[in-house]
Order: structure tokens, then sequence, then C-alpha cells
């Protein structure tokens, strides 16, 4: 478990200070962090909507996952990159914030449901059933993930 | 009469009130924001990328922009709902907000857009499916470019207090 000189540390990292320094850094970052959020949970909702049966029915959930995947991985990466750069400008804070902490949990978890159950529920040998149940699943993760991050800058 | 004492007027009644001292409703409402964003944004940019040739390159174009329309237009109607809830909510600070005018131009530019490439792009799909065409590729490009600018512009209207 790291303590909370782990988390000083990672305040005076040089990334940090860059950005704490020039007041565009922490939005242009964020803004980042936003368009790669738009184009994961995006491509991944557009997935869960499918294997719900509601939209994008010309192609298969399997084609579709597919399709999407490399942007998905493009989404992915630059959350992924932004987020831990905001965390570290203001670790000390952050790893306090419930809202934060619930907000790991949920994308750890949303993660690992990507990576393992939804893929098995986009292949096409998948019972209908399962693949429902795969898509509301993976969509009430995200909103959690959303709901979680949208609380940060309120508790 | 002034528009400052008509905003003035909007945040001491009952709903700018209760959206901003709910302790809840704003960042509720502030989620929906996100999510639309997520769910209409996914879909404008497949849509873009399927018109540069770029995205889902085995369907024609037209499957792909007729069967995300419908989305994308509820993904855009909840969108700008949310966005009027939060904006009722302080409307003098966004007023006084530079990035909130910014925004409010970009999004201009986006309904100047729809115009100038709704019918022979968007409402054309059928003819893409021939071949792409360069102004097709050019909606794209300038639709991805205004909604990056629209999502810059919004985050930074939380910098400008």
């Amino acid at each position: 478990m790291p303590t909370d000189s782990f988390f000083e540390w990672l305040t005076k990292t040089p990334w940090a200070k860059a950005m704490n320094g020039p007041e565009w850094a922490f939005p242009l970052v964020e803004s980042l962090h936003f368009i790669g959020f738009a184009l994961s949970v995006g491509t991944i909702a557009i997935v869960d909507l499918r294997l719900l049966g509601i939209a994008m029915r010309r192609q298969s959930a399997s084609e579709l996952a597919a399709d999407l995947d490399k942007w998905t991985w493009t989404g992915l990466a630059l959350m992924l990159i932004t987020g831990p750069l905001m965390f570290s400008a203001d670790a000390v804070n952050y790893h306090y914030n419930p809202a934060f902490q619930f907000k790991m949990v949920c994308l750890l978890l949303a993660l690992v449901f990507y990576f393992t159950l939804h893929r098995y529920a986009t292949r096409p040998t998948t019972p209908r059933l399962l693949a429902n149940l795969a898509g509301a699943v993976s969509l009430a993760l995200w909103i959690c993930v959303v709901a979680g991050g949208r609380m940060i800058a309120f508790v | 009469m002034n528009i400052v004492s008509v905003l003035e007027w909007v945040e001491r009644a009952g709903l700018s009130t209760a959206i901003r001292e709910g302790a809840l409703l704003y960042p509720i409402i502030g989620g929906f924001h996100l999510l639309a964003i997520a769910l209409f944004g996914g879909m404008l940019v497949m849509t873009d990328l399927r018109l540069l040739g770029w995205a889902m390159q085995r369907r024609p174009v037209s499957d792909v922009l007729e069967q995300f329309r419908a989305w994308k237009r509820a993904g855009f109607a909840l969108v700008v709902s949310s966005g009027l809830l939060l904006a009722w909510a302080e409307p003098l600070k966004l007023y006084r907000s530079p990035s909130f005018w910014r925004k409010m131009a970009l999004l201009g530019l986006v309904g100047v857009h729809a115009l100038v490439f709704r019918r022979g792009v968007y409402e054309n799909a059928k003819a893409l499916d021939r071949g792409l065409t360069l102004r097709a590729k050019l909606a794209a490009t300038l639709s991805l470019l205004l909604w990056a600018g629209l999502i810059v512009t919004g985050r930074l209207i939380a910098f400008d207090a």
C-alpha cells in the first residue's frame, strides 16, 4: 500500500510541475482526457448497444467490435496517459477523495470486464441473453466511472 | 432592462437556484452532459472517420451513416438540453466567460457546417458508396475540428472564473 510520501513525491515530479506550471496546461490535458473518453467509452457504448440489439443491427456484434477496436484503444491510451498526469498534479488530495476512489474501482472493473467477458460476449456463438447482459453491465460500469469522475470536483 | 439584469433575474428564480445549490443536481446534470458527449461524440467521430475512409471500411458509407443518424440526433438533443440546464444555473458567470462565448461561436459554426454539408454529404450517403468525394472528406475534417474545439472551450469555462 503506497503511503502519503509516494503521493507527495508524485506531486514533485517534473510532469506534475509541468501540469501546475502554465495555466493552460491543466485544461489542455483535461480536454485531451475528454476526447480520449469520448472515443473509448463512445465506441464501447456502440458495441454495448449492439449487444443489447438496439443499434447497428446491419452488422454482427463481432464485426462491429473488430472494426471499432483500434479506435477504442486509441481513446483508452489517450485517457490512461492524461488521467495519471492530472492525478500527479494534485496526487495527495485526489487519493483521499472518495469520488476518485469510487471512480478508480469502477474503472478497474470496467476495464477488466471489457477485456474478458465483454470480449467473450461479442463472439458470434454467444447466446443472445448473455450478450444482452454483457451490454447492460458494460454500460452500467462506464456510467459509474463517469459519475465518479464528475463528483471528484464536488466532494 | 439590460441583459445583466435579465440574467440576475434568472439566477434568482427557482430552477436556477435549485440546480446550483442542490448538492447533487448540478453534478448529476453534468454527468448526463458527459455521458451524452461520449455517446454522441463516439458516433460522430466514427461517422467522420468513415467519411475519411479510416474506419469501418468494410461497411458502405450509407450503412454507417444511416445507422448512426437517429442516435446522433438523440445524443445531440441530450447534450444540448443538459447543457442548457447547466447554463441556466449560472448565467451571469457564463455571460462573463470568454471561453463560453468562444464555445457558442463554435456551436454557431456547427450550424453553418450542417447548412453547407448536410445535403451534399451526410444525407447523400448512397452516392458516397460509389466513392468518397473531397467534399465529404472536407466535411468530416471540419466536423472533427469543430467538436474538438467545443470540448476544449467547454473545459476552459471552468478555468475562466
